[in-house]
């Protein structure tokens, strides 16, 4: 009953805006009188690890949000006395060689993983998006050049693009994401172009062309908003990326810098100590797992959900 | 299949002459140098000047990047900055099979036990079985491979003292070494064995639901040779192409198995070279690495080429 009504309501506000175009291999007919997003979303529903990863990340961003209201201690706060506790009441992750309390410490680290995560994702968006559409649509010399510009970037894995990139402009968050976003928009523009290149031929753009509708008005509302699905899967399936780049790249000594917290730095530092303090490395390493398993299954929910086709 | 592969080549060639002009420029613009900041030994104006006209650093960067390229193409990328006496390709060519060593054995392993995972899931499509691979595969290759090199190094050498935590061990000794790097191969072999399970999966089942594999039924062939000629068969172009180039891509060496076991690799050089602003160490290993990947990319598109007519078709009208 909710359901129905919540489907009417979301399908009258948002099918002018958004047209259902990407007909799903397994059109029901239950998604035939819904619009697609609301047919998505019911998709997405059923998928288990989506909506854990859903659950798990909306408790992330709240954790990292207030994390200064949450925790008890600073993240800085070095207590000698009671250094390499075992989780207790008072520290209920620990506290590692220096005292500081290894909850607090996870949940500031939630932040550097979230920063990286979402300005690559919508940063990549902004460069990939224009530049694919334009390549995709416009063709020519310009589609060549972006071809290169993409071949370039995914001639080697991205992790060392990023790293070579970090180490020349000196390691640091900020000059961590800016690198991720200099290799990460061309994933972006890669599924913009060849979006673009399915949508163009389609037949209402060219009736969109034969009624002399200009060009750059057929590229923003319609070629544009017919990518929005797959677009979004693309935001998504590079936030696990970007999570396990901020682990990664901080564990190896190349991402936040201490005493700035951060989960790969969690591990890396935990030096021999972990070997009889266990905890100091389980809570990050679980924090760093889960978090890549939650965004991938997002994405992955995403992908059957929008019916993003492996070709694509 | 001529026009066809002199493309590809010029596509590669094009590819990693941009990353060289891309990496050589950052790496001479960008300000900072292994000389200037905060160096252990300060140095005077004109030992820096000296130590730049050493090196070449004091001419334009196009002219160095030329006379760059022009060593690079034979393989030559110069001596590194905190090794004077060696040069970055004797150093690729000595921390190359360390690597290739561990990634080979992790690459063997990823595939070998990714196919049969892969094998058993399609075979059994929609069953408990298939499930529980499915999730594995998931939840296996979203465990970063330094995570699980924590956790196997707790479990198997300081709880159980089963394998050493790091190191090479003795390089005269198989035996040795063989003990060294089980961990570190299973730690970056088995997040991969994940992706190949899910892909051979994908695959097999596609080919099972083709329309010939149902003729063949309808034929009343027998199961097992339906399998064996019509499903395997054609479900076997796709995976080697996908499966192929992890073998370059992880014999290369892991940045992070390598750091975690204290590997002599390239990756741990790469680094090391890193934090140390070694950049001609750096761009060497990354320009050795792209050629490698590039290499193995060609070396498959040829042999999709080869497998299957309408890719060459399109890609060249194209």
């Amino acid at each position: 009953m909710t359901d129905a009504s919540r489907a009417t309501t979301e399908s009258g506000s948002q099918s002018s805006a958004i047209e259902p175009v990407f007909t799903p291999e397994g059109y029901t007919e239950e998604t035939q009188y819904a619009s697609f997003w609301v047919g998505a979303w019911r998709r997405f529903r059923r998928n288990r690890l989506a909506m854990f990863g859903l659950v798990f990340a909306g408790l992330v961003i709240l954790a990292a949000v207030f994390a200064p209201i949450l925790t008890p201690y600073g993240y800085e706060q070095i207590d000698m006395m009671n250094a390499l506790q075992s989780p207790s009441a008072a520290h209920p992750f620990g506290t590692d060689e220096l005292g500081r309390d290894l909850l607090t410490r996870i949940v500031f680290g939630a932040r550097p993983m979230l920063l990286v995560g979402i300005l690559t994702g919508v940063a990549g968006l902004a460069i990939g998006v224009p530049i694919g559409v334009l390549a995709g649509y416009l063709g020519g010399v310009f589609d060549w050049l972006v071809t290169r510009l993409i071949d370039m970037f995914s001639a080697l894995p991205w992790y060392l693009i990023v790293l070579y990139l970090v180490m020349v402009l000196s390691p640091s968050l900020e000059n961590l994401i800016l690198a991720m976003i200099i290799t990460g928009w061309v994933n972006s523009c890669r599924l913009m172009r060849g979006l673009t290149f399915t949508i163009r031929e389609q037949d209402y753009i060219e009736a969109a062309r034969a009624l002399g509708i200009p060009r750059w008005r057929i590229i923003v509302f319609h070629v544009i908003p017919q990518a929005a699905p797959l677009l979004l899967w693309g935001f998504a399936a590079g936030i696990p990326v970007a999570v396990f780049a901020e682990a990664g790249l901080s564990f190896l000594g190349m991402g936040v810098r201490p005493p700035r917290p951060s989960w790969g730095r969690m591990l890396a530092d935990s030096g021999y100590y972990w070997q009889f303090w266990p905890h100091m490395i389980i809570f990050p390493a679980l924090m760093i797992t889960l978090s890549v398993l939650a965004f991938q299954g997002i994405a992955d929910g995403l992908r059957n959900a929008l019916d993003v086709s492996e070709n694509i | 299949m001529i026009v066809y592969t002199l493309k590809r080549l010029g596509g590669i060639a094009m590819t990693l002459l941009l990353l060289s002009i891309f990496t050589f420029t950052l790496s001479r613009v960008v300000p900072g140098g292994p000389w200037m900041q905060g160096a252990e030994i300060p140095l005077s104006d004109a030992q820096v000047a000296a130590f730049k006209a050493k090196y070449g650093l004091d001419k334009p960067v196009w002219q160095q990047y030329l006379t760059w390229l022009g060593n690079a193409v034979r393989l030559d990328f110069g001596y590194t900055f905190t090794e004077p006496e060696r040069t970055v390709t004797q150093l690729i060519r000595s921390a190359l099979p360390y690597s290739a060593l561990v990634g080979g054995l992790a690459a063997t392993l990823a595939i070998s036990a990714g196919i049969a995972l892969g094998v058993v899931a399609a075979a059994n499509q929609d069953s408990w079985v298939d499930n529980i691979v499915t999730s594995y595969a998931v939840f296996i290759s979203t465990i970063p491979s330094f995570v699980l090199g924590f956790v196997l190094v707790y479990f198997f050498s300081v709880r159980l003292s089963w394998f050493p935590a790091g190191n090479w061990g003795d390089p005269n000794d198989w035996r040795d070494v063989a003990h060294h790097i089980a961990l570190p191969v299973l730690a970056f072999g088995i997040p991969a064995t994940g992706g190949v399970a899910r892909w051979t999966r994908q695959c097999i089942a596609e080919a099972m639901a083709a329309d010939y594999v149902r003729t063949a039924y309808a034929k009343g062939l027998q199961p097992t040779g339906v399998m064996v000629r019509h499903v395997l068969r054609n479900a076997l172009i796709p995976m080697i192409t996908r499966f192929l180039p992890l073998y370059p891509g992880m014999m290369t060496g892991s940045l992070f198995i390598e750091q975690v076991f204290g590997l002599p690799g390239l990756g741990r050089y790469f680094v090391v070279s890193s934090t140390n602003r070694d950049y001609p160490l750096v761009l060497g290993i990354t320009i050795f690495w792209a050629l490698l990947i590039a290499l193995t990319y060609f070396v498959t598109d040829i042999l999709y080429g080869i497998i299957d007519p309408r890719v060459r078709i399109t890609e060249t009208r194209r």
